[in-house]
């Protein structure tokens, strides 16, 4: 009698091991296809490239980053795809932001780039983008065929900009100077045309609409206010300081 | 086992036994083996030793079994060249029924094969089980010990991915120190002299034939000597080991209080297995198989290697060990520490058994597991290990973002830009080679902090030549902000005292 019953339960417990086997299909070991490795330069999701290659200087959510935040509906309103894959692509000489594309010596392919660009605008863009006559990104000569003019942007700054960065451009309620030699040989001139177009929303700057009660800055004016914190660049920034530990430094390297 | 006895309904029964048992009598009066087998497999063995402590050897079998027959399956599907391999893994990962379940078998056998092995080591050498008469028992264990390790190792190479490298390039590495004939060894490891196309093949072979081979010859010889010798009994304290008069002793215990080894011997032996096959069959259903993580290209240089878990001690000692000590402590410790643990039994072979009154056994084990804990834990944060991906993935800490200059910001792209935080942690993200940056300022003055990036030092190289003097003065702004809210940055007495104009790039406002 007991003999028969456990020889009935071997089996019963064969046939729920062979009903476990069969149903491997859901067992959490299984290796999901999504997880696959890939190489680098397949991956395809906007996410993991921006969040791999951009947001260690554009910030996590594409603000408060040490560069400027992507995460602005303005922005996207008014830079054009070309412009975009661009600076991607080729990066800004002389500045912290690198050239990506596998042909300047970066890490991703021109279809990357361009699901980058394509993606960052799809999340990023906002009612925004509709608005018309909004200024152009790119550099352009002021419209008598001349750039920006620098005592013109001197005027617009101190009726402008001074509230926050003091009269000169030396800092006040917006910390740091704006036209310390250093830091202004570090930037681009599109990158300070970028912060009058759009500001630093994610820190407290108006973009060149202004605050409340203001006119926005018309295209002129931006492109004065750019030639005036520009004119302030010099020759060999970054030297008073420092000669004597820049000059002999470097010899005994690693 | 004593079914016939036991069975009270042989009606049922009856027809298939008897014939079973007459086709079993055939072959038997033929081959003649259970007149050879039985006996051996029935002798008596203390009953002190049918314990749950001495079934750790058994277990060890039982997976070396599991994974001949994995091992088997798998290589029905896999290929070993380095063009198909990686895909014939992916393939049985994703394609082939069961595949992927197979490999999660065969490396989760690896795995409890070496701790229960280890487990296994560890008790003999507690229980004194490797003493008079049991010395080659021991030898030959130590040698399985290494060949078990070699499977491993050679195993984790099979999945060629780019841990796979890591085997690979230390094995070479080792093998590379040889005087002399360094370099002909590396060229017979990797058929050639770098990792490449017939490297696989070599280590497919050791893989599956020659070591293998090995194993199960001195398999055969360590459960001959387990059933010739006998089993060790529990040891006592005070009941010491001699030469002249333990054999006798031993057969007057088994004589006395001895048991037949078959069925009872093995009694707890079969429970464990099967304990131990549950538990291997649920670690390879929930926890799966491991990788192949990315394929080997050497281009894909942002990814870190990183052995399977029995070798991430190694890992860490390769990767911590000064240069000039490398030589000595690779090619000449393992071979001694080698051999003062195969010729312990030579040196230790008599007197007490007991773990009981063995301190020093103790000490070594736990020293030697501390060690290798350590080294282990070690292995798995690899803190020497760059942060290649920090730079651009691995945003600056908002709060040291917010109440920035725009030098200050500069400056914290510099940080991004120059690849510091492949080294130097910010809010505890980036990598660990050097100290974390987050309250830098409080302990280096500006004019150090400046010293520090343009010579480097101290593992760290020197930027003064990749660096302009408005990036470095950005650098040192941004760095001079790294303090907590309510502590002062560092300052230079001297300058203080001369009360200076502020100090350049650190603006005020904070
Ligand atoms: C190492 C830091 C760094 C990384 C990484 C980085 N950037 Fe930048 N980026 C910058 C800096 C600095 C600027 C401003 C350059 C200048 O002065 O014009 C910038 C500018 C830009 C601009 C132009 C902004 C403008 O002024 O209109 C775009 C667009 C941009 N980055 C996109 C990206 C994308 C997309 C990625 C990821 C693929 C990326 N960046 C990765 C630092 C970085
Ligand atoms: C409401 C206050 C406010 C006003 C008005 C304002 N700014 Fe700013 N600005 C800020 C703040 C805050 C920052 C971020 C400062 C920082 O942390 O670096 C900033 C940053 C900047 C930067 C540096 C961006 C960078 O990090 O590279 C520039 C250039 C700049 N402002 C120019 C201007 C100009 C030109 C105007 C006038 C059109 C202006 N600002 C008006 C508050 C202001
Ligand atoms: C290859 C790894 C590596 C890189 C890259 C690196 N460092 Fe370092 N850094 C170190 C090590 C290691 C130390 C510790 C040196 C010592 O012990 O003397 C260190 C020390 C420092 C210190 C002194 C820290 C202290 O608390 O004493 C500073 C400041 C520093 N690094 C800044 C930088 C900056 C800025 C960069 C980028 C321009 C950088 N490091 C890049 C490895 C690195």
């Amino acid at each position: 009698m007991m003999r028969r019953n456990w020889r009935g339960a071997g089996r019963s417990v064969v046939c729920l091991a062979l009903l476990w086997l069969g149903a491997c299909a859901d067992l959490p070991g299984r290796p999901d296809e999504a997880d696959r490795p890939i190489r680098p330069n397949d991956v395809k999701s906007v996410d993991v490239l921006y969040g791999q290659n951009c947001a260690g200087c554009h910030g996590a959510e594409g603000r408060l980053g040490a560069a400027r935040p992507l995460a602005d509906p303005l922005y996207w309103a008014i830079v054009n795809d070309a412009e975009v894959q661009g600076v991607v692509a080729r990066g800004v000489a002389g500045t912290a932001m690198p050239a990506f594309a596998l042909s300047e010596g970066g890490t991703l392919s021109d279809a990357q780039i361009a699901i980058l660009s394509d993606g960052l605008r799809t999340r990023w863009s906002g009612p925004d983008s509709a608005a018309p006559g909004l200024p152009t990104w790119a550099i352009q000569p002021g419209q008598n065929g001349k750039r920006g003019r620098v005592d013109q942007g001197a005027q617009v700054f101190a009726s402008r900009c001074a509230v926050c960065h003091g009269g000169k451009g030396e800092g006040g309620i917006a910390p740091g100077s704006l036209v310390d030699a250093s830091y202004l040989s570090l930037v681009s001139d599109q990158a300070l045309r970028s912060a009058v177009l759009f500001g630093r929303t994610d820190l407290g700057m108006p973009d060149f609409r202004g605050g409340s009660g203001e006119k926005p800055l018309s295209p002129d004016e931006i492109a004065d206010l750019v030639a005036w914190m520009a004119s302030h660049r010099v020759a060999y920034p970054g030297r008073p300081y420092n000669e004597s530990d820049a000059a002999g430094v470097g010899e005994d390297g690693p | 086992m004593d079914r016939k006895e036991e069975n009270p309904e042989p009606v049922e029964q009856a027809a298939a036994p008897g014939r079973l048992a007459r086709i079993g009598a055939w072959f038997d009066l033929r081959l003649r083996i259970s007149d050879q087998i039985w006996p051996e497999l029935a002798h008596h063995v203390p009953r002190s030793s049918a314990s749950f402590w001495y079934v750790f050897g058994s277990a060890t079998l039982l997976c070396f079994m599991v994974q001949l027959v994995t091992g088997m399956c798998l290589g029905l599907v896999y290929s070993p060249s380095a063009a198909e391999s990686w895909a014939s893994l992916e393939y049985l990962n994703y394609q082939q029924p069961l595949g992927w379940f197979m490999r999660s078998l065969h490396y989760w056998g690896s795995n409890f094969m070496v701790a229960l092995m280890t487990i296994h080591v560890v008790q003999v050498f507690l229980f004194g089980a490797y003493k008079y008469p049991r010395e080659l028992t021991w030898v030959v264990g130590c040698f399985l010990f290494l060949l078990t390790l070699a499977m491993a190792f050679t195993g984790q190479v099979m999945r060629f991915d780019q841990d796979a490298y890591w085997g690979l390039g230390i094995g070479a590495s080792i093998a590379g120190r040889f005087p002399f004939v360094g370099g002909i060894v590396v060229d017979l490891m990797l058929g050639g002299p770098i990792i490449g196309a017939p490297t696989l093949s070599r280590f497919f072979t050791l893989h599956v034939f020659l070591v293998p081979a090995l194993l199960l010859l001195l398999i055969a010889v360590h459960l001959w000597l387990v059933l010739k010798v006998g089993i060790n009994e529990w040891p006592m304290p005070g009941r010491l080991v001699t030469r002249e008069r333990y054999l006798e002793e031993y057969h007057q215990l088994v004589a006395e209080d001895g048991e037949p080894f078959v069925p009872n011997g093995v009694q707890k032996d079969l429970v464990f297995s099967g304990l131990v096959m549950v538990a291997l069959v649920s670690c390879a259903a929930v926890l799966g198989p491991a990788g192949p993580n990315g394929p080997p290209d050497p281009t894909l240089i942002d990814t870190v290697p990183r052995p399977d878990f029995w070798f991430l001690s190694l890992f860490a000692v390769f990767a911590l060990l000064p240069a000039y000590l490398e030589t000595p402590l690779i090619l000449i410790a393992p071979p001694i520490l080698f051999l003062l643990a195969a010729l312990l039994p030579f040196y230790s072979g008599t007197g007490e058994k007991s773990w009981k009154v063995r301190p020093g056994a103790w000490i070594l084990v736990v020293t030697v597991f501390v060690c290798l804990g350590t080294l282990t834990w070690l292995g798995i944060r690899s803190p020497w290990s760059p942060d290649m991906a920090a730079w651009s993935g691995t945003p600056t800490p908002v709060a040291m973002v917010r109440g920035r200059t725009p030098l200050e910001l500069q400056g914290a792209l510099i940080v991004q830009s120059k690849q510091c935080r492949t080294c130097h942690s910010l809010g505890g993200e980036g990598g660990e080679r050097g100290p974390a940056l987050d309250d830098v300022a409080t302990r280096l003055t500006q004019d150090q902090l400046i010293h520090q990036v343009l010579q480097g030092g101290g593992n760290m190289p020197a930027y003064g030549k990749n660096l302009s003097p408005a990036q470095v003065k950005a650098l040192v702004a941004f760095l001079g902000t790294m303090h907590p809210p309510g502590q002062l940055p560092a300052r230079d007495a001297s300058r203080v005292a001369s009360s200076a104009a502020p100090v350049a790039g650190v603006s005020g406002g904070r």
